[in-house]
């Protein structure tokens, strides 16, 4: 028996998602409109509608027009954003940074904790630190949580394979989460997470892009791929695959703390660098380039010629409609940006290359936002 | 029937505009949740906590606003126990957890204004108070502005106020009898903000004209001085301060910032190129 009950429940569950997502959508927003459109059969609409809008998802208000022949004027029903709110948190880029969102991914507030270098149960205790900085703040009941984790995640159980970055290797983060804060709880990668936020909440206008890279450089380096709105899951961490051009792992020539000690090797190889010695950021690596500190310029080139053999690949292998560089790296600037496309353009055919739009994305907290998608997307299959 | 739990505020002064208003929003939601609320004036910065007027007996739980106890102090208070929320404060090497306004934003937001939309290139920096959080955040924020700007900003553009109108007004003033080439002020707070640009009309200067002036924060004030700023709502501030602090002593336990993000509120003292 216990079979048939979970297919009815997940029937009726896979029912009341087609209603909302509708409503949401504004394809209908009446019951009649609502059974044409889903092909449910009036009652079935009727029922769930009731206990959508009893959940609170939902709303009545107002009358709509009649139809052509006449006849009652249907009550319209309206989706409430500000039913449930969700949690959305990113562990990447040393820090666990969380954002709390109402059910259209608008954000109420945000909460973040460094990393500090913790490791294994350190970083999950972190986490609910920041998970409980944003329970606090909520404004209505808690739906679910996303988390965006650097490396291999398994989506669909919602354990992390493999995190070095965090020390988490099997980890089964969903099942804990889920039991310690009784809500649904979905993980996903870092990278992939960043694609998902810039696909469902716009990309700079580029409004035709129906699949989209994103490349993720903070002490790791990933790749998160959306095709036509699904977030494929064969993208992740690359960090460990050999650069041919630089003659090391991607992590050791991109990773931030990579780039730190290239930079403190290249400021004593070219005496006069005006790069700091102490809290190097990318921006004062931007500023002595573009003002012709040659450490800072020949540092700028190797990263931007390993990042040109990523998108090489990229480019070559899936044809992407826009790619997009992610990270604090985005802020060596658009200059940086046009010299990894030109490189990019030397290893590949021009023509190749010369459709595909390239994008800095400056939001410090994508990862967070696409954490929170994900969440609504896999619970509600809105978004 | 139990007793109301009660939270206490800490503040240097609680009639200063911004410590009024983060009192205000704490009030509200602290009356919400069905607290009641003390607000204890701290003129001196007490070295123990015994020489605090706190009631033990029934304190639930203490909201600090900025640094008005010394670091030591909050660390002894949090590691006896005592749930804190700190706003606008961080204490390095403790996990007491607090509110800020999302300052490298809201500064970005104000470069973005100045360099971009109106074509400013030669800012003038007003400090705050740099022992304070938001006075060191909002000046690391410029200067890495700058940067991506590509923005030479010499160290003399920077200048003294301490989050104190009369003294940001000085500074200006003293800046503009140096005859310095600059075209836009941004300031660590508004009311410095307006100060300084009072200063550039009383040498002789037009707003927006001649130089823009912009602030962070946003108050009435502002508003009636036609100032550009970015806001970030004090009194939400307080409101999520005290939802933190309340979250603690209902025994969640938080560790890190929570940020208020910031809207830009273009106003007549910047005019668009």
């Amino acid at each position: 028996m216990k079979p048939l009950k979970a297919t009815r429940e997940n029937l009726r569950r896979h029912n009341r998602q087609l209603l909302l997502r509708a409503v949401y959508t504004g394809l209908a927003n009446n019951r009649a409109a609502l059974a044409l459109e889903t092909g449910l059969a009036k009652p079935t609409v009727s029922d769930l509608i009731g206990e959508l809008i009893s959940d609170g998802l939902l709303t009545e208000g107002g009358l709509g027009e009649s139809t052509e022949s006449g006849g009652k004027r249907p009550t319209l029903i309206k989706f409430v954003p500000e039913a449930r709110q969700v949690i959305g948190v990113s562990l990447d880029n040393g820090r666990a940074f969380g954002v709390l969102c109402n059910l259209a991914g608008q954000v109420a507030a945000q909460h973040y904790a460094e990393l500090e270098s913790a490791q294994g149960n350190a970083v999950e205790t972190l986490l609910t630190d920041v998970i409980n900085g944003l329970v606090a703040q909520l404004d209505a009941p808690l739906l679910c949580i996303g988390v965006g984790v650097p490396g291999v995640v398994d989506a669909g159980s919602g354990i992390i394979t493999d995190s070095p970055p965090l020390g988490w290797r099997h980890w089964p983060l969903s099942e804990r989460l889920s039991a310690r804060y009784d809500v649904p709880v979905y993980t996903g990668n870092s990278a992939e997470l960043t694609a998902l936020a810039q696909y469902a909440f716009g990309l700079n206008g580029d409004d035709h892009t129906r699949s989209l890279v994103t490349v993720l450089v903070t002490n790791s380096v990933e790749v998160g791929i959306t095709l036509g709105g699904i977030t494929c899951h064969q993208g992740g961490d690359i960090s460990g695959l050999f650069s041919t051009v630089g003659e090391n792992r991607l992590d050791m020539l991109l990773g931030w703390p990579a780039v730190q000690r290239r930079a403190a090797e290249l400021r004593r190889q070219l005496p006069g660098s005006t790069l700091p010695e102490n809290g190097l950021t990318y921006m004062h690596v931007h500023y002595s380039a573009v003002n012709g500190d040659p450490a800072a310029q020949q540092l700028g080139e190797e990263l931007s010629t390993y990042l040109a053999q990523i998108m090489g690949w990229i480019i070559g292998l899936l044809r992407p409609d826009h790619v997009s560089l992610a990270g604090p790296i985005v802020n060596l600037g658009d200059d940086f940006l046009r010299r990894v496309v030109e490189k990019t353009e030397s290893m590949l055919w021009p023509e190749v290359v010369r459709p595909v739009v390239f994008s800095l994305a400056y939001s410090g907290n994508l990862s967070a936002i696409g954490a929170a998608a994900l969440a609504l997307h896999r619970e509600l299959d809105i978004l | 029937m139990s007793a109301m739990r009660e939270i206490n505020i800490i503040t240097n002064n609680p009639y200063e505009v911004f410590q009024r208003d983060v009192i205000a929003g704490a009030q509200e939601t602290a009356a919400q949740r069905e607290f009641r609320v003390n607000v204890i004036q701290v003129s001196e910065p007490p070295r123990h906590a015994k020489d605090l007027p706190l009631n033990w007996e029934s304190l639930a739980g203490a909201l600090i606003i900025a640094n008005v106890l010394p670091n030591e102090l909050l660390h002894t208070l949090h590691e006896h126990g005592l749930p804190l929320s700190l706003i606008s404060h961080q204490v390095p090497g403790t996990a007491i957890p607090g509110v800020m306004p999302n300052n490298r934003q809201g500064i970005a937001m104000l470069m973005q204004h100045l360099v971009i939309a109106c074509g400013c290139a030669k800012p003038v920096f007003i400090q705050g108070h740099m022992q304070q959080n938001d006075g060191i955040q909002r000046e690391m924020a410029f200067r890495q502005e700058a940067m991506r700007y590509n923005l030479n900003i010499p160290p003399d553009y920077y200048l003294p106020g301490e989050f104190i109108p009369a003294l940001a007004a000085e500074s200006m003033a003293h800046f503009l009898q140096t005859n310095r080439e600059f075209d836009c002020v941004l300031a660590s707070d508004y009311l410095m903000a307006e100060a300084a640009m009072r200063a550039i009309q009383a040498a002789g200067w037009r707003v927006p004209e001649d130089v823009a002036v912009v602030g962070f924060g946003d108050g009435p004030e502002a508003a009636q001085a036609g100032l550009t700023t970015v806001a970030a709502d004090v009194v939400e501030l307080g409101r999520r301060g005290a939802r933190q602090l309340i979250g603690q002593i209902d025994g969640l336990r938080i560790r890190g910032l929570t940020l208020l993000s910031t809207e830009l509120a273009e106003r007549s003292t910047t005019r668009r190129k």
